[in-house]
């Protein structure tokens, strides 16, 4: 066992060291690195084919890397079996054992490590309880519904306890209701019983809504780590900026007026918002505008800070969504519904920026969000 | 009045002689020209209605009119109706063009016809310039596109789409929501669209029916039906976190108490002394919109903070009251941590109350006014 420098008391539960994996000579992580403290939970967001699976893989010892280091607890496991790693790894459509009863498929994993009954059944219940699966107990998997089958392929993955919890797009194949209603389960069974998870997910709101902190990987490489809010309020660029949040942001291309004090958006003038002054002064050839649809108001015509006609009014329950044109730019903007209805499609509206200091600029090549 | 374009009366699909009902006597109404969401979880029936409609599946009692007429002795390929669904079946090594002609084809159309009409439904779905292209070079969402077109090229009467955009990603979902907008504006189409996720059928119907155990619960306009659920299973299933619901019982007072008193386990919530709802059984809905943490000292209901999640512009935030959980929408700015105590207080005049045996909303405002 080659044990390294870090200490495994206090070393985090998994550490990547410049993971880099190729299949066929094609690069599906290239020199990924990030930590998972212990008792967190930390999510890799990535569209498909951004190697989180890849990377998980690399973790339960599936796969071997190309280079770098994986270690657990402080110690280098490479050349570890995946059974002696002490991790769980739960994927989405987990098959079940058809002919068992739900309890039989929860307490397998039990079975196997020969827990006396009563632990057992004990365990079992209380699973059961938290993943509100009590019903299903007796029956057998093809009796249940999908939702079902999936939260006993969780429960029986969670009986163990593991050192490091590995889920890959754990719900996916849910309703959306049960998704977020299970997500929130998941979550609090991780906060209350300080289990260290790490799931992939190409869900932003999933990750938004519960991860301790956020991995954002893209074509096999981690461009930004950070917690969900930061993520949201400072996206390292543009299409994490477009990657995390809905509606879409807007993006549009803009330059500073000659005497530097307002944003020139093809017919739409703004303030220089302070946060943004210097950094926009270094970029003479123009940047890329970020605003969410919900830093938008409506405002009167004559006091907004944009004008333009509504072209899409797209209703979300309580929100809608406005689409407002003027000429090429078009913007969303996030309203409540009442306010939707008093406007319609055709209708000239005024907007209103409500949080100057929550605008992004962007380079409009690299896509590098610009600070100063 | 004119004649619904289509119409499902006392539709009934039962499996195994009656031991499973899937469909549980339907009834819907849908205007020419109108889109309606069939909106509910796996499993609620949905699914089933709209074979039944096509005629995959024969329904075990009750009728389906198109424009007046019974389809349910017509054969599936007669009855003038599309189905788009999640797997776009779209042949791979045909062209765009070839596909969209397909359904044409089939039908020997003359060659004339066949160029026309898959030119015009090219036009209308932005994909003229991809004619020649072959569907296995496509992106999903332009093989969605082709996969409704190649439906649209039938003039169907009525177009039916199951979960159309469940397979896309993220972005290419909202672009295709955009785009079936546009098409229903621009061609008039009547449109079932069967969904389990709220978003699409909001932001893409006129009306939403919600079905639950094979049983439509309400159908109500999309504009309103948030805002105003009849029913406690679809205000448990609209909005995002759904209304907070509370199975309890309204009881006299205790002595000195000024009015009755709403309880939910361990949880009691006063009334005002002229509040109009007798003893009995109810269902209590607070919305998490409605819903706001004040100090402990001025709060109606104590709790502790058990999770936050973060959406973007706000957080939900779960607060245990007893053994209660209660959803609670803030502003990002405005967010707790995990294991805090909190006070909830809430607008009176937001409360809704649903009878207890009824399921259904009752149409008073606990606090005495009528609506």
């Amino acid at each position: 066992m080659n044990d390294t420098a870090h200490d495994g008391r206090t070393a985090p539960v998994l550490a990547l060291e410049n993971l880099t994996k190729s299949f066929r000579g094609k690069i599906a992580l290239d020199g990924v690195s990030f930590t998972v403290p212990k008792a967190s939970l930390t999510v890799i967001l990535g569209h498909a084919g951004a190697g989180k699976t890849t990377t998980l893989r690399l973790i339960a010892g599936l796969d071997q890397p190309d280079a770098g280091r994986v270690l657990l607890a402080g110690r280098d496991v490479a050349g570890w079996e995946p059974k002696d790693r002490d991790i769980a790894m739960i994927f989405d459509n987990l098959a079940l054992y058809p002919n068992k009863t739900g309890f039989e498929n929860i307490a397998s994993p039990l079975l196997i490590r020969k827990t006396p009954r009563p632990e057992i059944a004990e365990k079992v219940q209380a699973m059961a309880k938290v993943l509100k699966i009590g019903h299903t107990l007796g029956r057998l998997p093809a009796t249940m519904s999908g939702g079902e089958r999936q939260r006993i392929a969780l429960g029986r993955a969670l009986i163990r306890t593991p050192s490091l919890f590995l889920l890959d797009e754990p719900l996916s194949s849910l309703d959306a209701k049960l998704r977020i209603e299970l997500r929130a389960e998941l979550r609090r069974l991780q906060s209350e019983h300080g289990y260290s998870f790490l799931m992939a997910t190409p869900d932003f709101n999933e990750a938004l809504a519960i991860a301790d902190t956020v991995v954002m990987l893209r074509q096999g490489k981690v461009v930004q780590i950070a917690t969900p809010q930061a993520l949201y309020d400072q996206p390292v660029d543009r299409e994490t900026a477009r990657a995390v949040g809905a509606p879409l942001i807007n993006i549009l291309p803009a330059r500073l007026d000659p005497e530097g004090k307002g944003l020139l958006i093809s017919g739409w003038r703004l303030p220089v918002p302070g946060h943004l002054h210097a950094a926009l002064a270094a970029a003479p050839d123009g940047f890329e505008l970020g605003i969410r649809p919900e830093n938008l108001g409506l405002a009167d015509l004559s006091g907004a800070d944009l004008t333009g006609v509504v072209s899409d009014i797209e209703p979300l329950g309580l929100k809608s969504v406005l689409t407002v044109k003027k000429g090429e730019p078009e913007v969303r903007v996030l309203v409540e519904s009442a306010t939707a209805r008093t406007v319609a499609v055709g209708r000239e509206v005024g907007l209103c920026v409500k949080f100057p200091a929550m605008l992004h600029a962007f380079d409009p090549l690299s896509g590098r969000r610009l600070t100063a | 009045m004119s004649i619904p374009k289509l119409e499902l009366v006392s539709l009934a699909k039962e499996y195994n002689d009656g031991a499973v009902v899937a469909v549980d006597g339907i009834d819907l109404s849908v205007a020419p020209g109108e889109t309606i969401a069939l909106l509910g979880p796996s499993g609620c029936g949905k699914s089933t209605t709209l074979n039944m409609v096509v005629g995959l599946e024969e329904p075990t009692s009750g009728d389906i009119h198109i424009d007046g007429l019974s389809i349910v002795n017509i054969p599936p390929g007669k009855r003038n109706v599309g189905l788009v669904f999640q797997d776009y079946a779209v042949f791979p090594s045909m062209t765009v063009r070839q596909n969209l002609a397909f359904g044409l084809v089939v039908r020997k159309a003359a060659k004339d016809d066949i160029d026309r009409a898959v030119d015009e439904v090219a036009e209308l779905l932005g994909m003229g310039g991809r004619l020649h292209v072959r569907a296995r070079d496509l992106g999903g969402s332009e093989m969605q596109r082709v996969a409704i077109g190649r439906t649209l090229v039938t003039k169907p009467a009525v177009l039916l789409l199951d979960e159309p955009l469940s397979n896309l990603e993220a972005a290419a979902r909202l672009t295709m929501r955009r785009e079936l907008r546009r098409l229903q504006s621009e061609i008039g189409l009547t449109i079932i669209y069967v969904t389990h996720d709220q978003i699409e059928a909001l932001s893409l119907a006129d009306r939403i029916a919600v079905m639950h155990a094979g049983k439509i619960l309400q159908v109500e306009k999309t504009s309103v039906i948030c805002e105003r659920p009849d029913h406690v299973y679809v205000a448990g299933f609209l909005g995002s976190p759904p209304m907070n619901l509370l199975a309890g019982e309204i009881a006299p007072g205790a002595s000195g108490a000024a009015g009755p008193a709403f309880t939910h386990g361990p949880l009691t919530l006063a009334l005002p002394a002229d509040c109009p709802l007798g003893k009995g059984s109810y269902t209590l809905g607070l919305r998490p919109e409605s819903l706001r943490l004040v100090p402990e000292s001025e709060a109606p209901l104590a709790g502790t903070v058990s999770l936050v999640e973060f959406r973007g512009g706000d957080v939900v935030v779960t607060v245990d009251v007893a053994s209660v959980k209660l959803d609670v929408i803030l502003p990002a700015t405005e967010r707790p941590a995990m294991g805090q105590s909190v006070g909830v207080d809430f607008d009176p005049d937001s409360l809704v109350f649903f009878g207890g045996d009824s399921s259904r909303r009752l149409d008073v405002r606990p606090m005495g006014r009528p609506l």
